[in-house]
């Protein structure tokens, strides 16, 4: 993490608690300090079966970083097994133990017999934040339970978007998408959220592709199985929201997976039909110039920056100011990504900054000239700059106070109704 | 910079003993090397008055003297002899036993006094603590 003082966007690697958590009937057993998961567990909608008061942990103390915590880590999943009945144990390790050199993977290897999978994931802080631990999670699961398949099931597609709670989202994207995906023909399977869990884990190397619906999380997953699993995956680099964005993915799942284009554009046709109906009974909302802002800024991680101004740009014709991504983006993929914002319909191009400073990003905020007011869709942290800006604000990233979210979605068509729904929710209440 | 380790062994090899069975602590020095200093008695019969206010001060009705916990445990004494044991060592940085009850411990909290309850020979414990206490001291990264 660099220099990250305060306007924090993520948590520790060690958050990845939480993509287990996504996972139905799978158990985190920390090995960490007593409160990781008390800081790292603030978001809601996290009860539940298991939730995050009740993971065992080691509650390692400072004789543990004396002389070694991995007795404590062994009678902890030794424990954590008899008493507690789950499908997959996925111990997850904090900096402590990892900083004075236990071998955590060496005591969790001692569970290879066991009936339930037991897995490891190194989730220290200082290794990245939890949009890496998410990918660390999902690599033990390919190492370390699932095995190549001869089998192949036709049509049978993996899909991975969100990284769950961090993605206020993450449930009714990954839900929508599944339903896309099965209109053209597929058979999608997801591995988190309700009644999913380890018997889609088990389909996994089945699939005939990976689809990755995501900028850079999870692309070293989708590299990782194809060469250990053996199955080819396809990286659409933006989470397709609106007419445009979702139409164009559908087209590329559809050429990729060899789908019969009349088939696609069947499935196509039928969601812009009335997709546009809708926006036709209400242009005159979007053409009443007063209502809506000339010029908006995203403040969110890479996947919703890049997803939200390419339907606000392409779909809304609004004009994009800077957009910031502030999930700490890996160098190797920021060029990629900030080349995904030049390719915006009517040769509109998009600056865009990657920037954890959320000091830095206000200033930038302030200082832009955005033709009138502002819209800006961020963390709630933006929600005040909004406001000293007269601004119209949008709560979609983390931080979240905003909004209460159970399963509702933004992506695909109907998801990029329910977006403008809530766009000109907040502007039309400036007229009130 | 100077401090002392105590630690409960009845053998002067190993660290064998509970926090309440000692009844004279090792006291070793450490500064660049790692060195005993001799054996300091616990007198667990004659009980400090002043220190007994001060318990009960500190857990004011959960264990008096005349309910449930007494002071009649039979481990370390009850909290008078916790704290005649307590004070007999309150000058060392940290306190080595085979097994330390919790109300010893939170006692040795209170005074910043670190308990470390582990079973290995003594030398080995006081190695491994010196070179942790060493590496905070100075500073430097605990990293393997």
């Amino acid at each position: 993490m660099a220099k990250l003082l305060d306007k924090q966007r993520y948590k520790c690697a060690l958050g990845a608690m939480q993509t287990v958590q996504a996972i139905d009937r799978a158990l985190p057993i920390l090995h960490s300090g007593p409160g990781c998961a008390q800081k790292l567990s603030e978001s809601i909608g996290s009860s539940g079966y298991f939730s995050p008061n009740i993971f065992p942990c080691t509650s390692i103390n400072e004789k543990d970083v004396v002389f070694g915590g991995v007795k404590k880590l062994n009678s902890t999943i030794e424990n954590a097994l008899k008493v507690i009945d789950a499908d997959l144990y996925v111990v997850l390790t904090g900096c402590i133990p990892e900083i004075v050199g236990d071998d955590s993977g060496e005591v969790v290897s001692r569970y290879a017999d066991n009936d339930k999978p037991v897995v490891y994931a190194p989730t220290a802080g200082f290794k990245g934040n939890n949009y890496k631990g998410h990918e660390q999670v999902v690599d033990a699961i390919i190492d370390q339970y699932l095995k190549k398949s001869d089998k192949r099931t036709k049509g049978l597609v993996n899909i991975w978007a969100d990284v769950p709670y961090q993605d206020l989202f993450w449930l009714g994207n990954l839900r929508e998408l599944e339903k896309l995906i099965s209109e053209i023909g597929l058979t999608p399977n997801t591995i988190f959220g309700y009644q999913r869990g380890i018997q889609n884990i088990n389909k996994i190397p089945e699939a005939e592709f990976n689809l990755l619906v995501s900028p850079w999380v999870g692309l070293s997953n989708m590299k990782k199985m194809e060469k250990k699993l053996g199955i080819p995956y396809l990286h659409y680099k933006t989470l397709p929201i609106g007419a445009t964005e979702t139409s164009k993915f559908l087209r590329e799942v559809g050429r990729f997976a060899e789908i019969d284009s009349e088939l696609v554009e069947s499935v196509i046709k039928k969601h812009e039909n009335y997709y546009y109906y809708l926006i036709e009974r209400y242009a005159d909302l979007f053409l009443e110039n007063r209502v809506i802002n000339k010029q908006f800024s995203l403040v969110s991680d890479a996947h919703y920056a890049l997803a939200i101004t390419k339907f606000l740009a392409n779909d809304l014709g609004l004009v994009p100011a800077k957009q910031f991504i502030v999930d700490d983006t890996p160098k190797k993929y920021q060029e990629e990504i900030s080349n995904e914002f030049k390719k915006l319909n009517y040769g509109i191009e998009a600056d865009v900054a990657f920037e954890t400073d959320g000091f830095k990003i206000h200033e930038e905020i302030k200082n832009h000239d955005y033709h009138g007011y502002p819209l800006i869709l961020g963390g709630y942290y933006e929600k005040e700059v909004t406001e000293q800006l007269k601004g119209n604000f949008l709560n979609i990233s983390y931080p979240v106070q905003d909004k209460v979210v159970f399963d509702d979605f933004y992506v695909g068509y109907t998801g990029g109704i329910r977006l403008i729904e809530d766009i000109y929710t907040v502007a039309v209440q400036r007229f009130n | 910079m100077s401090y002392k380790i105590a630690v409960g062994s009845s053998d002067g090899v190993n660290v064998n003993l509970k926090f309440g069975e000692v009844s004279k602590f090792l006291i070793y020095d450490i500064d660049d090397d790692i060195r005993f200093v001799g054996a300091r008695k616990v007198d667990k019969r004659s009980l400090d008055n002043t220190n007994k206010a001060d318990v009960s001060a500190n857990c004011n009705s959960g264990c008096s003297s005349d309910n449930s916990c007494g002071n009649k445990g039979n481990g370390c004494g009850g909290e008078e002899g916790v704290l005649k044991l307590i004070s007999t060592i309150n000058d060392c940085r940290c306190v080595v036993c085979k097994k330390v009850g919790f109300q010893a411990q939170k006692q040795f909290e209170k005074r910043a006094i670190t308990v470390f309850d582990v079973e290995m020979p003594i030398n080995d414990a006081l190695d491994k603590i010196a070179s942790y206490y060493k590496k905070i001291d100075h500073h430097q990264s605990l990293r393997k």
